[in-house]
């Protein structure tokens, strides 16, 4: 009976329709169906996720998926934003690129997050993928502009090169030289992260000029605002634009040039770049404002009211990332001029001072929640927070979907009432139903946790500083959350028990990291022992754990879900459950 | 210590049913039939304090190691000194003097859910969680001011991890050696040891340092070579070492 329904249409009728289907998750599911429809789909999967690169292995990728096109790998948690991850950690893409060189030579797109990229790595992805479209390298590290001239030499199919947030040994401005003189097919060029002095313009703007479906351009620091008109004249057509460094001199022939050649890009919908950004050219962008959908002006110096002017005239604003030079006045005139806002994040001028250097405070948050109704997504830095205003955000907002709020001290009461801020976050997880992704900071108690293992059920994403008393915070997280993913903690009281109780929840997650917490190493072994499906990482810089006290801490914890077994790749700080002193190697 | 545990291993497809064999709350003054209502919470079940803890001094933490010296992924000093009096305190609670303060330049002294923590100096590493080219482009913003180039050194650079500003570790990078390692320059005092120090760190022959050359970054982020500048010049400005084949 089976069979005859799995023939009563032909693979190529099911393989036409699995194309409409592009979501992983869909895919997942239709893959489970039956095993042909398994069989069938496996051949015309295109695009691979894989979130953790130690999930899973090349060869187990390739043996299921034998024609893919686009990939994304990520490696490192993502602590090592915070440098809490040692260098030589692991995430190294090039076992990955060996192993596709060979079995998709058709490959078109890979996208990396957080991983250690050679030159190497660089100049074979050149030489391989004969049809290469897309790389993007986000928060990479590992290379160098050598390896970026090797892939604009050879890649006659670029599309996107997209830099983003990486960290570029810049030996010279001269590998964009190596893109052809023939190559034209340039779309999206992200090199905002390059840090070098040396930029060639003339390379610079002879690309852009003959690309003409050039849409997306973030240019680094090293470009000066006196050359941004003649690169905007070639390229009108630009959708996303980057500035480099926005300080010059105030002359009024640059000015009005530069003013110029920015009202004649109409398709201007997103603005960046703008570091040490001087008052005086800002107005050159102020007939774009209108059309404005995404302003990036988190290196921008400029402060009220310059800034306020500024946000004022961009009412089609969906996102907006600023520091907080902007003050809660600057929010309340964003509240009211920008409704479509979606996205906020506002981030700190003065991270490491002690005392506030400006006038932004909780009110500041409580205003766009009142004013921006369609507001999902947050990142907050502020020195000051109560209860009341969470409360007040949590009802006005239900739509939130990210919320993350740093509050600088670590473990800083509500000002108001002195008490936790417990009651504020949980007013957060219950009426934010659809909640993916938070982050907590102030003083908070194992109580927080229970609200938040009580209503978050759709939370994919957890980062917890310094917070909680006591193991019984971990286990509500854990036993709670029904969807969580990513759980990161650093600095807090949480240890073996509610670890080894919820053992088996761990298998159902992507990772979990702990850091600067009470977990120990036998509770570590333990669990690798138990869960050969998990992999335990203790990343300890002080030696071997057994040379130790048993009790004693970890330094830190990462524990992930694999179906790849153990790394080859561990540096010699990383221990697992198979350490043995005395066998350990070099 | 011996943990007889029975890990509550249910199936991956019931994640909510997980039997807690071994660990009941419910025995030890957690009630679940407590609402959110409530204005207390029960006592929290596990406070770890010292107590807890069996906190080893020097004369028992040597390990009994085999297999002679034992090549760690970075800086010797780490390497576990048989000799070295082992801190009478929780390792969350090195000292500042110790090379492993990198990750607590100023120790979480009291790890305890009572301390309020005060946010001195440097602060800790990685807080607040600003990602670290975004620190050092805030640094170099200037505040009123001239911009403060010894924090604008200190802090996360490009390449190079943020530590407070009275460390004198530097990471030391290889031509073709993804890992990177660190040594402490406060130690040096000429080239010259300096120079034996790498050699032995990245394995390098007296004949083989002849095709190398050492470069660093300096506080403006330009690269230099080491060997054009008095030491003085060099120890004060470095942030970043790196060796590279002499070409030709």
């Amino acid at each position: 009976m089976q069979k005859k329904m799995a023939y009563s249409f032909p693979d190529e009728v099911l393989e036409h329709v699995f194309s409409f289907i592009q979501s992983d998750k869909d895919r997942n599911a239709v893959s489970m169906v039956c095993k042909s429809w398994y069989d069938i789909e496996r051949w015309c999967r295109r695009k691979i996720f894989v979130g953790n690169c130690y999930a899973v292995n090349p060869r187990i990728v390739i043996r299921r998926f034998p024609e893919v096109r686009s990939i994304e790998l990520k490696g490192k948690p993502h602590f090592a934003d915070f440098n809490l991850v040692p260098d030589g950690w692991g995430g190294y893409v090039f076992p990955w690129i060996l192993e596709m060189a060979r079995a998709y030579p058709w490959l078109e797109e890979i996208r990396l997050k957080r991983m250690v990229v050679t030159d190497e790595s660089l100049e074979l992805i050149a030489k391989s993928f004969k049809n290469f479209k897309v790389l993007v390298l986000f928060s990479c590290e590992g290379f160098s502009t050598d390896g970026l001239a090797a892939i604009a030499a050879s890649c006659k199919n670029l599309r996107e090169l997209d830099l983003r947030d990486s960290e570029v040994d810049d030996l010279s401005g001269h590998w964009l030289s190596h893109f052809p003189e023939t190559y034209t097919s340039l779309v999206s060029l992200n090199i905002s992260c390059l840090g070098s002095d040396e930029v060639s313009f003339s390379a610079l703007e002879r690309l852009v000029g003959r690309c003409p479906n050039l849409r997306t351009l973030l240019l680094n620091r090293a470009v000066p605002l006196d050359k941004i008109a003649n690169i905007l004249r070639r390229a009108p057509q630009l959708v996303e634009f980057g500035t480099g460094t926005y300080t010059a001199e105030l002359r009024p022939d640059v000015f009005s040039y530069l003013a110029g050649a920015f009202s004649s890009c109409k398709e201007l919908r997103s603005l960046s770049g703008f570091w040490e950004a001087v008052p005086a050219y800002i107005p050159a962008i102020y007939s774009v404002c209108s059309r404005l959908t995404s302003l990036n002006l988190s290196f921008a110096t400029i402060q009220n009211p310059d800034l306020i002017k500024l946000v004022s005239l961009c009412p089609s604003l969906q996102r907006l990332l600023v520091l907080d030079y902007i003050e809660d006045s600057g929010l309340e005139a964003l509240a009211s001029s920008c409704k479509d806002l979606q996205e906020l994040r506002v981030f700190p001028s003065d991270p490491f001072g002690v005392e506030p250097n400006v006038s932004l405070t909780e009110q500041g948050l409580v205003a766009i929640s009142w004013g921006c109704p369609k507001l999902e997504s947050v990142l907050y830095f502020c020195r000051q927070m109560s209860n009341a205003a969470l409360v007040t955000i949590a009802q006005n907002r239900p739509n939130l979907t990210r919320f993350r709020l740093c509050i600088i001290d670590p473990k800083t009461v509500d000002y108001l009432t002195h008490e936790p801020l417990d009651v504020g976050f949980g007013a957060i997880v219950e009426h934010c139903k659809d909640l993916r992704r938070l982050s907590l900071s102030g003083l908070l108690t194992d109580r927080v946790f229970d609200y938040i293992g009580t209503y978050a059920k759709k939370l994919e994403m957890l980062s917890v500083a310094f917070a909680g008393d006591s193991d019984l915070g971990l286990h509500h997280v854990l036993s709670g959350c029904e969807s969580l993913r990513k759980l990161e903690i650093r600095d807090c009281p949480f240890g073996d028990k509610a670890l080894l109780a919820n053992a088996a929840k761990l298998e159902t997650m992507r990772s979990l990291w702990m850091s600067s917490c009470s977990v120990s190493f036998g509770a570590c072994k333990l669990l690798g022992q138990k869960m050969p499906r998990l992999n335990v990482e203790v990343i300890d810089e002080r030696g071997h754990p057994d040379s130790r006290p048993e009790s004693c801490p970890v330094d830190k914890l990462y524990i992930y879900r694999s179906v790849a077994g153990p790394r080859v790749d561990m540096p010699p700080f990383v221990w697992t459950k198979d350490e043995d002193s005395s066998l350990r190697l070099s | 210590m011996c943990m007889e545990l029975q890990l509550g291993l249910a199936l991956p497809s019931d994640p909510l049913i997980i039997p807690i064999k071994m660990f009941d709350l419910n025995s030890c003054g957690y009630e679940p039939g407590e609402g959110l209502g409530s204005n207390t919470l029960s006592r929290p079940l596990l406070k770890l304090g010292p107590s807890d803890i069996n906190i080893n001094n020097s004369s028992s933490s040597s390990p009994s190691r085999s297999g002679g010296s034992r090549k760690r992924g970075f800086d010797e000093v780490q390497r576990f000194d048989e000799n070295r009096i082992f801190p009478k305190t929780l390792p969350l609670l090195l000292s500042t003097n110790q090379p492993n303060d990198e990750h607590d330049p100023n120790g979480l002294e009291d790890n305890s859910s009572s301390a309020i923590f005060k946010n001195d100096g440097e602060g800790l590493v990685g807080w607040p969680p600003v990602k670290t080219w975004r620190k050092k482009l805030l640094l170099q913003i200037p505040k009123g001011g001239a911009v403060n180039n010894n924090r604008v050194a200190a802090m996360a650079e490009n390449g190079c991890r943020g530590r407070a500003s009275n460390s004198t570790y530097v990471k030391v990078k290889m031509e073709g050696i993804a890992i990177a390692r660190k040594i402490d320059l406060s130690v040096h005092h000429s080239f010259e040891t300096l120079t034996s120090t790498l050699m032995g760190l990245f394995d390098i022959s007296d004949e083989n340092w002849k095709g190398f050359k050492l470069t660093y970054q300096d506080i403006e982020g330009d690269w230099l070579l080491a060997e054009d500048v008095p030491w003085r010049t060099f120890i004060r400005s470095s942030k970043c070492l790196k060796l590279i084949r002499s070409r030709g």
